[in-house]
């Protein structure tokens, strides 16, 4: 029987596939924007049914090979309606589509095997495309790229060095001492963002790692590798990541070929970088000098305007004008099996300092093939070295390095410049020279990195109402980096004391995750009820191995480790494991309603208990009344309500659980010191529940609202609390407070004007956060590694008080003094496209409120170089003495974050090259291009503590931050 | 249309099995600290290896923050300014415009948290040697008496600094009472003299080797130490008898060499910790300036003035305070720092005989101190010199004898003479005593 039912098939087949052949095609045509009429460049264009897909050009010009007619093509854009069309044969087929412009059609990951509509979502989950992203003007990190793109996200610089130096806070701060980064997974591998200190605090006198203004290593994606980016932004969104997501996810999906014409694009940005602002110099007279330094320095100081006047030693430090240049290629295409993406990009980024800059080369290979009917998989594979030199900036302790510190106290009449044999003079004010430290003293890292994702699925079951689908995914991500830090002997701070230090790290991390899920798609009711189950198991392990060598009394001009004297090392090894099994079914009545609960059990070797699992419920139902028979189209063309409930956690820092003696030594001896930390061994993680509801609406056919309003709770928050240090320890680590943040966020997308040779579209994003700390069950305390104590102000952790407060000691009593969380935080992007060819576009960003202490005012009235010391105000401030009141300013700002003009040449000047070169797009572009502030200081998004815990709004004397300006071309082949 | 779905499925069983294995191997080992070793490990059964190495803690922890323990009393008692970059230096420590001192700063932190780590050693020590066979019992009275003599040094300290101390820190989770200065001295006290009997009993050698104690190595010549370290506390809480008592059994000679006595020592090895108080001669914006009237105030000739400081290159100026003078103490970072030398017992010695009222003695030692700074005798007076002014002779010899090592401000405190401080700057304070940190949760 079955042999004669296989013989029929091969018989039919061999009638048929001559026919078929015969009905083979091409499809091309052009695709435009209905609203005007301009053409839609990268609108997926596929066969229905088959894997089988083209990407339009510049031009908006698509061709598509068909295998059979009558064939769908499926039009698919971002922020656009998907559109079906049904071609009969071989012909041209132009499309004309309309905006979407919440991009309903859009698809969201929210379960980890499975996703959804975003017509269908029942979170605000913030979507960036790679054109948001980058579409505007250059960027270096992701991270930095997102600054006032997505509600509900606050971004905080630590550095403005090339290279990065960010933290991204989803919603507030939802942890302190454990993690408050959100999870970065790029195509299924989670990825390592660490921050890693170069040790350059053993020669600067920092107090700790997180003063050394490191980048963060998400620094190494390349953001034009980027599809897409995905932010869950709170537990309620995230839960399904259990134990790892409680600062929400990052979800980054790259670029992947897809079937049709090999397209080639080659795009070059060139550029350069400035400080963002100049602070100036103290308008000097001799009456000041003398009241300032006394009558001595007036001599320097005449000597100085007699031989040619005063030095500014920002513009002499800060003042270079840093070349930046960013050149891209990359193929993509594929066929009916095999689809690939291979791109190559190299970014050269030079500082405002002199000797300093980033460079990053990446190489990304990815590969779709589909084995069989069943079998399918997808690799992404991407290469990436990059390397920085970041020079000496931030908080010191008389190491005689950090630029701010030494141009606070350098007075400008003071020549530090060597003389004609090369010898640099000392610093009379100072413990440093800056041009010293610029010319000879190094500060580099590099990195070797690979990121790589595997993912696996097998179509196990397919019939008419059941679909079961096998999916493995996982990957690895291995991170080889090299410090390098090099202060010479001939250092005024080195000199007789450590005599030269060399520090030189090197650190691997390998983390690795993998993830097996069973998805089972059942249609029940007579296919009104679609049910997506899955379930499955996750694993992920952290393995990180950093080495410090530190050599000091060193041997004239040798920058080798073993050409010094006193020699140290450090170690600090750390493996992670964590388990987990998850399950999640979501039901979908008829796009009317649609629910979803599920629930996560994760285990981690980071709590007390290794083998205790803790679980993670969420549940959320939207429900979309426009779809409901009695609606009727009015205004209101559109409303969805909308809840969800969810839970994440996370773990304590590596190292929490244990009490541990450090090394010490004495007389040549070596021996066992109390450690600092206080282990918990029975430290849990802490939980995050978070409630949100909203509601999307479309209005007018020209308005898109999505209002969301959130309240999360941390409940057993990790704390690093200080302990009375009487009992010989500084802190310890363990559950001990409660925590609540609640906002509100609106985004409000409008198409204002769509005329044919005028195109605006709006966006808004509008949002806030509170927070407050609703139990505490320990006294108040000063958070270590936060500030710099209650004399100059630190953040301060207090029952009923916002957890981002600063507090200072007002009379001997700790009391609020600021708070770094802005009343509101506002985007404002606008597009403009005229005339068809061109496209011009700004963002601007609004931070309401918010404070910041300015420390490195401190410095700078404590030198006298302040430049306002002459002003009533000024002399007002200093009468107050050093207390931590004195140095909290406003930081709000209103930014021009970006903004752009792109011009696309007509295919009628295309025709000059011939049939080679599809697209050309030329373009100018600027970053930071203006900024009102009453902040006095370079910018008011400044973090002396780096990106993890509860850092933002201190500042001392970082790297200024920079504007940018770019000319980008952009060519398809 | 069977034969392939029966081929998907094998795929798929293959995939489940391929999960199952790894649901079925993930059970977690229990975690140690892969980075060091753990405080339970050396609790209870400790080789004599690790008890040896917290010896070496005890001993390397006494010298941490003394750096800004001395300047910060020093500062504060006028003795010198520190211009670094820190404000807080030249501002809160000297009360500038009306500026409190603060009990969250790295002054007030730091020199408490730095004594307490010492002990905290010592404690350790103490607890583990209950819970050990690995060293006899002889042996185990020689690590008691150094540990609990360090103990009792680091509390004086504390004591100096912030006039009270938390005596009784040995259960983290269960502190004892701040007590106030007179009840915690009683207290030191009493551990010193406990400490003395372990070390009777402690046989003639340690178990353990001691750095920075040339000479007082044993548990008898260590208990010279002990000695001096009661006989210091002894003057403190005003009982000069018991001083001379304490002297006697102490390594004080009154013709001896000045400079005997254990010393913290410094290296470059690592692990090991250099000496903060050495500044690079004539550097800027890290500097210990000689106040102006310790070197007004100096008697003409005194060695000490020209041996402990040196004049800079260029006079400088910060937070409109100057000095032309800087710390020249200490000749190198590696340069140790004396505990308790015979210069300091010989002031002992003439304070106690101050107490006892010998005040021929006390005047006798007071020129021994004179002679050796090149000075001459006192004159003789027409009438004898009275307590006071011997007082007087003793504070001043002691304030040049002993600069920038954490003595001038508890001095001046004891004798309620703080107010007599010069003020350098219009609206600046005089305080005597560092605020208990905040931490300690009063």
């Amino acid at each position: 029987m079955k042999q004669k039912l296989l013989g029929k098939t091969f018989l039919w087949l061999f009638f048929a596939l001559p026919l078929l052949g015969f009905s083979q095609g091409t499809v091309s045509g052009n695709i435009t924007d209905s609203s005007y009429g301009g053409p839609l460049a990268g609108v997926n264009v596929v066969v229905k049914g088959t894997s089988r897909g083209a990407v339009s050009d510049f031009d908006g010009n698509y061709s598509i090979n068909v295998n059979s007619f009558p064939a769908t093509l499926v039009f698919t854009s971002l922020g656009y309606e998907t559109k079906e069309l049904t071609v009969e044969g071989p012909t041209t087929l132009n499309v004309s589509m309309a905006e979407s412009a919440t991009g309903l059609d859009e698809v969201i990951v929210t379960g980890l095997g499975t996703s959804i509509k975003r017509s269908n979502l029942a979170n605000a989950v913030a979507t960036v495309s790679n054109q948001e992203l980058v579409g505007t003007t250059a960027q270096s990190t992701l991270d930095g790229a997102l600054y006032g793109k997505l509600t509900g996200v606050n971004i905080t610089s630590s550095s403005g060095a090339p290279g990065g130096g960010f933290a991204l806070r989803l919603r507030g701060i939802s942890s302190i001492n454990g993690n408050n980064q959100p999870l970065y997974i790029v195509d299924g591998v989670y990825v390592n963002n660490a921050e890693i200190p170069s040790g350059l605090r053993f020669a600067s006198g920092a107090n700790r790692g997180n003063e050394e203004n490191s980048a963060n290593r998400i620094a190494d994606l390349d953001p034009n590798d980027i599809q897409n980016i995905e932010v869950l932004k709170g537990a309620s969104a995230a839960a399904i990541y259990g134990t790892r997501a409680n600062a929400g996810v990052v979800i980054i999906t790259t670029k992947r070929g897809s079937q049709g014409k090999t397209e080639v694009k080659f795009s070059q940005d060139t550029g350069f970088n400035t400080i963002i602002k100049r602070l100036g110099l103290r308008p000097w007279t001799a009456q000041s000098v003398e009241d300032t330094f006394g009558a001595a320095e007036v001599t320097l100081y005449n000597q100085a305007i007699a031989n040619g006047g005063l030095f500014d030693y920002e513009d002499i430090i800060y003042g270079e004008t840093g070349l930046i240049t960013d050149t891209r290629i990359s193929a993509s295409g594929g066929d009916e099996k095999t689809k690939f993406y291979v791109g190559a990009s190299y970014r050269n980024e030079e500082g405002i300092i002199k000797n300093t800059g980033f460079d990053r080369f990446s190489l990304r290979a990815n590969v779709d093939h589909k084995i069989s009917n069943t079998f399918n998989f997808s690799a992404s594979s991407n290469y990436v070295r990059s390397s920085s030199s970041r020079s000496f900036t931030g908080n010191e302790n008389e190491g005689g390095l950090s630029y701010g510190y030494t141009l606070a106290f350098t007075r400008p009449w003071i020549d530090l410049f060597p003389d004609e044999t090369g010898t640099y003079p000392d610093n009379p004010n100072y413990s440093g020279n800056p041009i010293f430290v610029r010319d000879l003293a190094k500060n580099e890292d590099k990195n070797n990195r690979f990121i790589q994702g595997i993912k696996l699925e097998a179509n196990v079951l397919n019939t008419g109402d059941d679909a079961v689908k096998l999916i493995f995914n996982g990957g690895a991500d291995f991170l080889a980096n090299e410090t390098f830090v090099y202060v010479p002997e001939t250092h005024q701070a080195q000199r007789g004391n450590q005599n030269g230090f060399i520090g030189v790290g090197k650190n691997n991390f390998t983390n690795f995750n993998y993830q097996g899920i069973a998805v089972w798609n059942h249609n029940a009711m007579g296919g009104d009820l679609a049910l997506t189950s899955q379930g499955g198991i996750s694993y992920l392990e952290q393995q990180a191995d950093l080495i410090f060598n530190q050599s000091t009394q060193l041997i004239p001009d040798q920058t080798n480790l073993s050409q010094g004297s006193a020699q140290a090392i450090t170690q600090n090894t750390s493996v992670v494991k964590e388990f987990g099994y998850f399950a999640q079914v979501e039901g979908n009545y008829q796009d009317q309603l649609i629910a979803t609960v599920g629930y996560r059990f994760d285990k981690s070797t980071l709590n007390g208990n290794p083998n205790k699992y803790y679980g993670f419920p969420k549940a959320s139902l939207a429900v979309n009344l426009h779809n409901f028979d009695f609606w009727s189209d009015g205004a209101l063309q559109r409303l969805k309500l909308r809840a969800a409930y969810g839970e994440t956690g996370s773990s304590a820092a590596f190292g929490s659980a244990f009490t541990g003696l450090n090394q010490v030594s004495i007389g040549g001896v070596g021996g066992s010191s109390i450690s600092a930390l206080k282990g918990d061994p029975n430290v849990e993680p802490e939980t995050s529940s978070e409630f949100e509801i909203g509601f999307d609406a479309g209005l007018f056919n020209k308005v898109n609202l999505e209002v969301s309003y959130y309240n999360r709770n941390v409940s057993d928050l990790l704390l690093s609390r200080v302990l009375p240090t009487s009992t010989g320890f500084g802190s310890e680590t363990t559950n001990l407070a409660d925590l609540k943040n609640y906002g509100v966020e609106v985004g409000i997308t409008v198409n204002p004007v769509q005329e044919e040779n005028f195109f605006w579209t709006s966006n808004i994003n509008w949002w806030f956060n509170r927070s407050e700390i609703t139990r505490l069950d320990v006294p108040p305390f000063p958070q270590p590694g936060a500030g710099f104590g209650l004399g100059l102000g630190t953040f301060y952790i207090e029952e009923g008080k916002p957890v981002t407060q600063l507090a200072g000691n007002v009379n001997g009593v700790p009391t609020q003094i600021g708070n770094v969380e802005p009343d509101f935080q506002m985007g404002f992007f606008n597009n403009f496209t005229i005339a068809k060819q061109f496209d011009v576009s700004f963002l601007l960003q609004w931070k309401k409120g918010g404070d910041n202490i300015n420390l490195s005012k401190l410095l700078t009235d404590l030198g006298g170089t302040t430049p306002d010391l002459d002003t009533p105000e000024a002399q007002e401030r200093t009468s107050l003495g050093f207390v931590a009141e004195r140095f909290v300013e406003p930081a709000g700002y209103l930014r021009l974050r970006e903004a752009a003009v792109y011009y696309r040449l007509p295919s009628s000047a295309l025709a000059f090259f011939g049939d080679t070169v599809t697209g050309v797009k030329l373009g100018v572009s600027g970053r930071n291009i203006f900024t009102i502030t009453d902040y006095s200081s370079y910018d008011p998004e400044t973090s002396t503590n780096g990106g993890a815990g509860l850092s933002s709004g201190i500042e001392v004397t970082p790297f200024p931050s920079t504007k940018q300006f770019y000319f980008h071309l952009n060519v398809n082949f | 249309m069977k034969i392939i779905q029966k081929y998907y499925s094998i795929g798929g069983l293959a995939l489940l099995v391929f999960f199952g294995a790894f649901i079925s191997a993930c059970s977690f080992d229990e975690q140690v600290d892969p980075n060091r070793p753990s405080l339970a490990g050396v609790l209870t059964d400790a080789s004599q290896n690790q008890l040896n190495n917290l010896v070496v803690g005890v001993e390397s922890a006494m010298r941490n923050s003394l750096p800004i323990q001395t300047t910060a009393s020093g500062t504060m008692a006028r003795e010198l300014y520190l211009f670094d970059a820190d404000p807080r230096n030249t501002g809160d420590l000297l009360g500038g415009n009306g500026s409190n001192l603060d009990n969250n700063s790295f002054y007030s932190t730091a020199p408490w948290g730095g004594r307490y780590v010492s002990i905290k050693n010592a404690n350790i020590l103490l607890q583990s040697l209950d819970n050990t066979t690995s060293v006899t019992d002889t042996q185990k009275a020689g690590y008691r008496g150094f540990a609990k003599t360090v103990i009792a040094y680091e509390l004086i300290e504390v004591l100096k600094m912030y006039n009270r101390a938390r005596i009784d820190v040995a259960d983290p989770d269960n502190l004892g009472p701040i007590l106030e200065f007179d009840a915690a001295l009683t207290a030191v006290r009493a551990l010193l003299d406990e400490a003395l009997s372990d070390l009777n009993g402690a046989g003639s050698e340690f178990a353990f080797p001691l750095a920075g104690f040339d000479g007082f190595d044993t548990p008898s010549t260590f208990a010279q130490f002990n000695r001096a370290t009661a006989a210091v506390a002894a003057v403190y809480a005003g009982d000069g008898g018991a001083a001379l008592t304490a002297l006697s059994n102490s390594y004080f000679d009154l013709n001896g060499d000045l400079n005997i006595g254990p010393k913290h020592i410094f290296s470059l090895d690592s692990g090991d910790q250099t000496n903060g108080l050495f500044k690079i001669p004539d550097n800027n914006g890290d500097q210990i300036i000689v106040h102006d009237s310790f070197i007004a105030d100096a008697e003409a000739g005194d060695t000490r003035v020209s041996s402990k400081t040196l004049i800079r290159a260029n006079p400088t100026t910060q937070d409109d305070l100057s000095g032309a003078y800087q710390t020249a103490l200490y000749a190198s970072n590696i340069s140790p720092i004396d505990m308790c030398r015979n210069e300091e017992l010989i002031l002992v010695y003439a304070e106690a005989n101050i107490l006892t009222n010998d005040l021929s003695e006390a005047e006798n030692a007071l020129n021994v101190i004179r002679n050796s700074a090149g000075l001459a005798d006192l004159p003789l007076p027409i009438v004898p010199y009275t307590a006071e002014e011997l007082t007087t002779e003793l504070l001043n010899q002691r304030r040049y004898s002993l600069w920038c090592e954490n003595h001038r401000m508890f001095d001046l405190r004891r004798y309620n003479l703080s107010n007599t401080l010069p003020i350098d700057r219009a609206g600046d304070q005089i305080f005597n005593i560092m605020p208990t940190p905040l931490s300690e949760n009063e």
